[in-house]
């Protein structure tokens, strides 16, 4: 870090900026190039951890670094005077501020794949639960490679009787599992965001159910169709024997008409009629 | 003040004996014409009596208001306000308790049945979870039933109709009693809990206006307690004020919509109307929804978020991603087009429907069952659509509440269980939000086939329910549809979000069944938070009424109908110009002298052959027996009250420090005066002689017997009057014009014609 500061200074005298400009502390240049470098990590092991989706376990460490380094960047204070602490020259002094926009993205990102959820309380490595369910995923991977090595390769491509057979034991623990931490994280929190279990973990549980449902096409077939046809056939006809039987059984409501009190009441209604046809 | 008043005793005759009372008429009044005939829509039932929204201005009122100084007025003033906020803050509480216990119940049951679903998915016997289902809901709905067909029938229904009748001027016997509302909102709970196709939206207006009356009254006559305040208010008047800005409250906390609240009272309800008034209404919608939005953000645990400000909450609709352009206003007002047509069809089959149940289906145990019966098949449709559904959606966070597998992959959904295994507030909600591609056309498609005639079937069953939510969904769900198919047909060149149709739709849906408009685009656009919606929601739901007005009226108006109230519209027909007060006047008229004798008096009011209840005061004139001079109008319920207190011209003679009768004494005794049976009155006092003079109204309004109906009309309906005397030249009474006389002349299908009066 120290050559690469050094480096950036000679660029900058390089450049030829003129001496008495204010110029970035020393110290300061070195926040700023450890910073660089840390998020130069933290990217590429983003990138290459994209898929499978494996960010939170590979990335933890770089991330936490480069919190740290952006924290003392944040809080140190330059030796000169107060208006010229690194935080103000670092952060403040332009109109892009790209280190404040890239630490943001960070944490957004961050944030987004929820990857505080699978990591221990104190950021240091994978907490217990998330450890369970990799250990489990791994073994349900293992299961279904084994057993599609098994299989004959004469056989009909779609015939994975044997995969959803064997490792029915495996997934559906797997499943439970993710199902068990789903619902305790729902419990835990309560805003939108932390509904999500962390990327990799979700992501992990796509994969195989992915491959469970649609390429081995493990999933539940249609049962009891019969029975079901029968039962809403049965309570469907209900309604029309009821309204039948009260139709014909209930006794209609009658109206009794009363004449009302008035001059030529009878001829009322003819002598309407009688103006308006 | 137990025994049951005049108009419920004649009710029940007609209910228990029937037959006695047909063999009754039969004897005493042969006549060619058959008098007793089926139910139908060209009846006015006697069971309706007019509001007395006349001030009678006798001498106890100018007494009591020489008595009451400036400064009074303006506490009475005060105490108006301090009423609505009151009104405002219980209707508030009231929607925070029923969303909160049908939320906590729905949800209970929807997991006992997910579990059960999912139990069985697995295991087979699927049949069992289905029974389940219809059995949990069946019950859940017969309980609501029992309590409205047992206890209060007037509770069912979504009460806007009775709340429109109130406002109108027709007492509905026990509408805005305390224990209509208990029945109202427990029945709420139970039917939209048992999951049938309702909303719990509409009868927060009835519970609102009943809110309002018992705030009002200052006491309760179903809790037997009276807490000696706001006595001033106990008149029809000021009670119907109240009720329309309990109606405002309750539309208020429903959506969330206070303006529109207001708009509703001032369309739906208020036929008598001013601008303080209109400016108190606004208050107590602002109360109301204010409370609800601060009483549910706390219990949802974000305090002072103020987030939900109604019952339903339509969700946001961002300007940027659900804009629309010029181009589709065309689309949106054949929407409207379709809206009518749809709900002029959803109005046509439930009025046969209704006409079959006032017919046969009139014994609540029947109307238990048939509940039970809608509930179960309810649940079975659900289910089997569920079953059948092969479209399967992958989860997406937690935006499904009871996402429900069945047999789709592991990580998916069954899609139509969103639109089927939810509370249909929730649905609503889906089907404005969920982005593109959540459903498919199909499933849109059969959904709002099955649930178009759920909610038509389930419209006038015996329970307290709503028929806005039911409307709503239909058309989101048709709306969506249209959406998708138009995006589809235009390869999803620019319209591309399919909520805003969902949004149109349910708009045109709703505007074609009940045929609101000003309040309901204010509704609509408030209850979306965003305005520029308003102009095309505005053009949906004007195409929709325009449209259904052509093939039948208003699900509201209908049901009105139906029920033979003696509703008075804006206007009289416009063609019966040729109509006399003479011919609609009813005559000869029961008049009473200014000195009676008692015995008179008591027989005419226990003539059960007539249950007048206003009576032309006359000249007092011994001699002849001719009709005199109209001098007063006088009351039932005040005669009532005078032999009460025995005010007769020889007691007061006998003991001069008998205490005077003031305003109060009436008072009290609104609104249920005792009936005429429990005031006892001797052989000796029938003998007496009571002086009317100062208690009649004495100066009642009168029309010559020439004026033509829409005269009549317009000053009957203009000043909510109850008895309007019809007087010849001489000023001698002729006739008698009162609510029914008027409200029987109905421009129908061939011109002008007439409802005739039947008992029921």
């Amino acid at each position: 870090a120290l050559e690469l500061a050094q480096e950036l200074a000679e660029e900058l005298w390089s450049a030829g900026l003129p001496g008495d400009l204010p110029e970035l502390e020393p110290e300061c240049r070195s926040l700023l190039a450890a910073f660089a470098e840390g998020s130069a990590a933290l990217t590429g092991c983003l990138g290459r951890r994209a898929r499978p989706v494996r960010l939170c376990q590979g990335c933890h460490g770089h991330y936490r670094r480069l919190l740290a380094q952006y924290g003392s960047i944040a809080r140190a204070v330059g030796n000169s005077s107060e208006s010229h602490n690194c935080a103000k020259s670092i952060l403040t002094s332009d109109r892009l501020q790209i280190v404040v926009t890239l630490s943001e993205f960070f944490n957004e990102t961050w944030e987004a794949a929820n990857c505080a959820n699978c990591l221990k309380n104190n950021s240091e490595g994978l907490s217990n639960s998330t450890e369970e369910f990799l250990d489990l995923f791994n073994k349900s991977l293992t299961c279904f490679e084994h057993n599609l090595q098994g299989q004959a390769i004469g056989l009909s491509p779609n015939n994975y009787t044997e995969v959803c057979k064997n490792c029915n034991e495996t997934y559906t623990k797997l499943n439970d599992l993710y199902n068990h931490l789903q619902r305790m994280n729902r419990q835990g929190g309560e805003s939108a965001h932390s509904a999500h279990l962390c990327i990799d973990v979700e992501d992990a549980m796509n994969i195989t159910r992915k491959l469970w449902s649609r390429t081995f096409n493990c999933s539940l077939p249609c049962s009891d169709t019969v029975p079901v046809i029968a039962v809403s056939s049965f309570i469907l006809f209900l309604p029309i024997v009821f309204y039948l039987s009260s139709f014909l059984h209930s006794k209609q409501k009658k109206r009794i008409l009363i004449l009302p009190k008035r001059i030529q009441s009878n001829a009322n209604l003819v002598n309407i009629q009688e103006k308006y046809s | 003040q137990l025994t049951p008043s005049s108009f419920l005793r004649i009710g029940q005759l007609s209910n228990v004996d029937l037959n006695e009372d047909i063999h009754e008429l039969e004897t005493e009044l042969p006549r060619q014409r058959p008098n007793e005939i089926p139910h139908n829509e060209k009846l006015l039932s006697l069971k309706y009596e007019s509001l007395d929204y006349d001030n009678s201005e006798n001498q106890l009122f100018l007494e009591e208001e020489r008595r009451i100084n400036h400064a009074a007025f303006r506490t009475v003033e005060i105490k108006r306000w301090v009423i609505c906020a009151m009104i405002g803050i219980l209707t508030g509480l009231v929607a925070c308790f029923i969303d909160i216990v049908v939320e906590n119940l729905a949800g209970l049951k929807y997991r006992v049945v997910k579990d059960n679903i999912d139990k069985f998915t697995a295991k087979g016997g699927l049949s069992f979870s289905l029974l389940l289902w219809a059995t949990l809901n069946a019950s859940v709905v017969m309980v609501g039933s029992v309590i409205v067909a047992f206890i209060e029938p007037v509770a069912a229904g979504s009460g806007i109709p009775q709340i429109k009748c109130y406002l109108n001027g027709v007492k509905i016997p026990h509408v805005v009693r305390l224990k209509t509302l208990v029945i109202k909102v427990c029945g709420v709970i139970l039917s939209v809990v048992g999951g049938l196709a309702v909303g719990k939206e509409g009868p927060m207006i009835h519970s609102g206006s009943v809110i309002a009356a018992g705030i009002s009254q200052g006491r309760s006559t179903s809790l037997k307690r009276d807490f000696k305040i706001f006595e001033y208010f106990r008149r029809d008047t000021e009670k119907r004020d109240f009720v329309s800005a309990g109606a405002a409250a309750g539309v208020s906390a429903a959506f969330g919509a206070p303006v529109g609240g207001v708009l509703f009272s001032l369309e739906e309800g208020a036929s008598f109307w001013n601008q303080f008034l209109t400016w108190r209404i606004f208050f107590a919608s602002m109360i109301s929804t204010f409370t609800l939005n601060s009483v549910l953000s706390v219990y949802h645990g974000n305090a002072w978020d103020l987030s939900s400000p109604g019952l339903i909450n339509f969700g946001r609709f961002d300007s940027e991603k659900m804009g629309y352009t010029i181009q589709e206003i065309p689309i949106f007002i054949f929407m409207g087009v379709v809206g009518g047509i749809l709900g002029a069809l959803f109005n046509a089959l439930n009025y046969w429907l209704t006409m079959f149940r006032i017919r046969y289906i009139h014994r609540p145990c029947l109307q238990v069952v048939e509940a039970m019966l809608v509930a179960a098949v309810t649940a079975t449709v659900g289910f089997v659509m569920i079953y059948c559904s092969r479209d399967c959606q992958p989860i997406q966070g937690s935006s499904v509440a009871y996402p429900l597998q069945l047999f789709c992959a592991d990580g998916e959904y069954n899609s139509m269980a969103t639109a089927f295994f939810n509370t249909p507030e929730k649905s609503v909600v889906n089907l404005f939000h969920d982005p593109p591609g959540s459903y498919n056309p199909m499933t849109l498609g059969m959904f709002t086939l099955m649930y178009f005639f759920l909610a038509c079937w389930t419209y006038g069953l015996t329970v307290s329910a709503g028929v806005f939510i039911p409307s709503l969904l239909i058309g989101a769900a048709w709306g969506r549809l249209f959406g998708i198919s138009l995006s589809y047909l235009t390869k999803g060149s620019i319209w591309a979000d399919p909520g805003k149709y969902a949004l149109m739709g349910a708009a045109a849906q709703l505007g074609g069944i009940v045929r609101m408009t000003l309040s309901l685009t204010v509704i609509m656009m408030e209850a979306t938070g965003n305005v520029t919606y308003g102009f095309p929601i505005m053009l949906v739901l004007m195409t929709a009424k325009i449209v259904g007005d052509y093939f039948v009226e208003g699900l509201y108006d209908m049901h009105i109908q139906l029920q033979s109230v003696p509703f008075l519209h804006w206007e009289a027909p416009v063609t019966s110009h040729s109509l006399t007060a003479r011919e609609v006047m009813s005559t000869p008229v029961t008049c009473l002298r200014r000195i009676e004798r008692v015995g008179t008096v008591v027989d005419i009011l226990s003539d059960t052959s007539s249950n007048h209840n206003g009576f032309p005061v006359v000249e007092s004139n011994p001699d002849t027996t001719q009709v005199a001079g109209l001098r007063g109008l006088i009351l039932r319920s005040q005669l009532i009250v005078l032999l009460k207190h025995k005010v007769f011209v020889e007691r007061a003679n006998l003991s001069l420090v008998q205490r005077r009768l003031k305003l109060k004494d009436f008072r009290d005794a609104y609104p249920r005066f005792p009936p005429i049976q429990s005031i006892h009155v001797s052989q000796d006092e029938r003998e007496c002689m009571i002086d009317l003079s100062e208690f009649m109204n004495p100066s009642p309004y009168t029309v010559p017997q020439e004026a033509s109906l829409p005269r009549v009309f317009k000053l009957f309906r203009a000043l909510g009057l109850r008895h309007l005397v019809v007087v010849d030249n001489r000023n001698e009474v002729v006739g008698m014009v009162t609510r029914k006389d008027l409200a029987r002349y109905r421009l129908g299908k061939e011109g002008l014609e007439e409802l005739s009066l039947a008992q029921t």
